[in-house]
């Protein structure tokens, strides 16, 4: 019961320590709205000048490109912050010199850094819901649609499966520091492939079969299917599967890859190096 | 007998970072460097023990390993009988470790605020923690300050934070890198007055810290090891480090009545080292320190010199080595 209660208590310490510290910031923390307003205005006046110049690549999606482009700037948050946090969650522990401090308390590795990684999906969720909010009642955006268990589903496999990809991350910094391919690759082949700005099917079709490889892509897929479109659980079913398949062999394997990299790091000294 | 922290045979070795040209020509070649070279030591439960060495002689890599956020070569250090390699767990509950360096805490959090979060970490329950944290904000004589921003803090306070987070778990080991680095004299003063009255004395906690400050081993511990190059130079009580101490022996010797020539003279006898007049005569007593070689006779022979020389000796006693001319000789041996 006890260790139940600390498994919720140690991640709730690390989110209320990230909340006092970014809010100490209060001018950082006020930009953050006025940017989220600046670039869904942007998108919404791209889409006028497009009109419906994209309709046959749109027609899945409802036709919209405001709607659909909000959706890819929203969800892809979470894969920035799977992407970034974990391993930033390392690099500035390491630079900042709290690694040290957090790495001889009886908390476990992986705790730890999951815990510190929760605030920045609580802020990316916080901010896809402005994202909506926004597009629903400043630019018209139509919700009326939503299979809400759905997207609940999606968002759940787009977390577990983009962190996966951000423990991968964190080991690379872990042992490399600088210079994590797993970032690199991922965040810039799924701004390219995975579906974030475009429909991938205005890609070549050798292109396309790269982006199935993307988790982002299924993630984004479903995810405007159930939120734009109201798609049933069976209608999302292929994406759901691509994602559960891509959690069940990532995740336990980027454990693993994790586990590695931080016995490496303390055979070489190089644990709260930077 | 056994012993609450025991290194034995305890190495380490770094891999070192390759040039570009290194990594084109030999790409499978490894570098390491010695951090740490079979150190064998053994601290007692209660003991305040000094790790004294220059900078880059490995007392941070020891106190890293002891704190297992660095794994051995080969050897082993158990920290109460707990292997810090096998058996991490056990080994973090036992100690609190004093990390001095002041970015090891949240600048944007107060005092109070950054001690709740590690007492977190530590398996404290809320009630528990509220009820310690208060206590060593008291101890620490920071309680007036625990509601400020950490950033607001001065060194002595920060230092201070360090150890309150260190003692959080009240474990029965302490361990301390360069603790009074960076503070004024008075503060320095303080904390050791605390490690040595309140910590070690009253609490009976057991205390390794690393220093190059002889001054604050000499004042603090009971035992200490000299670490040189990743070697240990000496292990053992600063009484028999300077029982070990190779060098002239030192003596003040109060002579009455002596002539005006009497410590040229002796500046010149065989034997003598070195001579510093301390006082000239004005009582009638003139005070020297001489350095005595260890092969040439001893103090007696030399005493017995002066008096045929018609000097009249008052007192002569041993000035005893100290710890830094110990530290020379053995550091300066390597």
């Amino acid at each position: 019961m006890r260790s139940m209660s600390l498994m919720l208590e140690k991640p709730l310490a690390f989110i209320l320590r990230d909340i006092i510290e970014d809010t100490s910031y209060k001018m950082s923390f006020v930009m953050q709205f006025v940017n989220m307003f600046i670039s869904t205005s942007m998108f919404y006046f791209f889409s006028r000048l497009l009109g419906d110049a994209g309709t046959a690549y749109l027609g899945p999606y409802g036709g919209n490109y405001f709607s659909f482009v909000l959706i890819g700037i929203a969800f892809s948050s979470y894969l920035s912050v799977s992407m970034k946090s974990l391993a930033n969650t390392i690099r500035e522990g390491q630079m900042m010199g709290t690694l040290e401090a957090l790495l001889v308390t009886q908390t476990g590795i992986p705790t730890i850094v999951i815990s510190s990684s929760l605030y920045s999906f609580i802020w990316a969720t916080f901010k896809v819901i402005v994202y909506l909010l926004l597009g629903a009642l400043v630019f018209g955006v139509d919700l009326g649609n939503v299979n809400i268990i759905g997207a609940g589903i999606m968002l759940l496999l787009t977390i577990i499966s983009f962190g996966s990809l951000g423990i991968f991350s964190a080991s690379f910094v872990m042992v490399l520091k600088r210079g994590d391919p797993v970032n690199w690759i991922f965040s810039s082949v799924s701004g390219l492939l995975g579906g974030l700005y475009y429909p991938i099917t205005v890609l070549p079709e050798w292109l396309q079969t790269i982006s199935y490889l993307l988790p982002v892509t299924y993630a984004l897929e479903g995810m405007r299917m159930a939120v734009l479109k109201g798609h049933t659980l069976s209608e999302l079913m292929p994406n759901i599967l691509a994602l559960t398949i891509f959690s069940i062999i990532m995740l336990p394997m980027s454990i693993l890859v994790f586990r590695y990299a931080v016995r490496k790091a303390k055979k070489d000294g190089t644990l709260t190096q930077y | 007998m056994s012993y609450i922290i025991e290194t034995v045979n305890l190495s380490k070795s770094f891999p070192v970072l390759k040039g570009f040209g290194e990594i084109f020509l030999h790409p499978f070649r490894k570098k390491r460097i010695s951090a740490l070279r079979d150190i064998n030591i053994q601290v007692e439960e209660g003991d305040i023990f000094g790790l004294l060495g220059p900078n880059g002689a490995g007392k941070t890599t020891l106190i890293k390993i002891l704190c297992t956020l660095v794994l051995p070569s080969s050897g082993s250090a158990c920290v109460k009988g707990h292997d810090v390699t096998r058996d991490e767990k056990s080994v973090r509950k036992l100690i609190g470790y004093v990390i001095s360096e002041e970015r090891s805490f949240y600048w944007r959090l107060t005092g109070r605020q950054n001690l709740k979060f590690f007492a977190k970490l530590n398996n404290i329950p809320n009630g528990e923690s509220e009820r310690r944290i208060g206590r060593l904000l008291d101890f620490l004589e920071l309680a007036d300050d625990a509601d400020r921003m950490f950033k607001d803090y001065s060194t002595g306070m920060r230092q201070k934070l360090a150890i309150a987070r260190g003692l959080l778990t009240d474990p029965a080991i302490l361990l301390m890198d360069e603790p009074t680095n960076g503070l004024d004299p008075v503060t320095a003063q303080n904390l050791k007055t605390l490690i040595s009255e309140k910590l070690a004395g009253e609490e009976g906690k057991t205390v390794l810290f690393a220093t190059h400050n002889l001054r604050d081993a000499e004042e603090l511990c009971s035992r200490i090891a000299i670490i040189r190059g990743g070697e240990v130079g000496f292990s053992g009580t600063i009484r028999d480090a300077k029982m070990k101490f190779k060098g002239p022996k030192r003596y003040m010797l109060k002579i009455r009545n002596a002539h005006n020539g009497l410590t040229g003279i002796i500046s010149n006898m065989e034997q003598v080292k070195n001579i510093m007049p301390m006082s000239n005569g004005s009582s009638g007593f003139t005070e020297i320190e001489v350095e005595i070689g260890r092969d040439a006779g001893g103090i007696q022979g030399f005493v017995r010199d002066i008096i045929d020389m018609g000097a009249e000796v008052f007192s002569v006693y041993e000035i005893e080595p100290k710890l830094d001319e110990l530290f020379s000789e053995i550091v300066g041996a390597k």
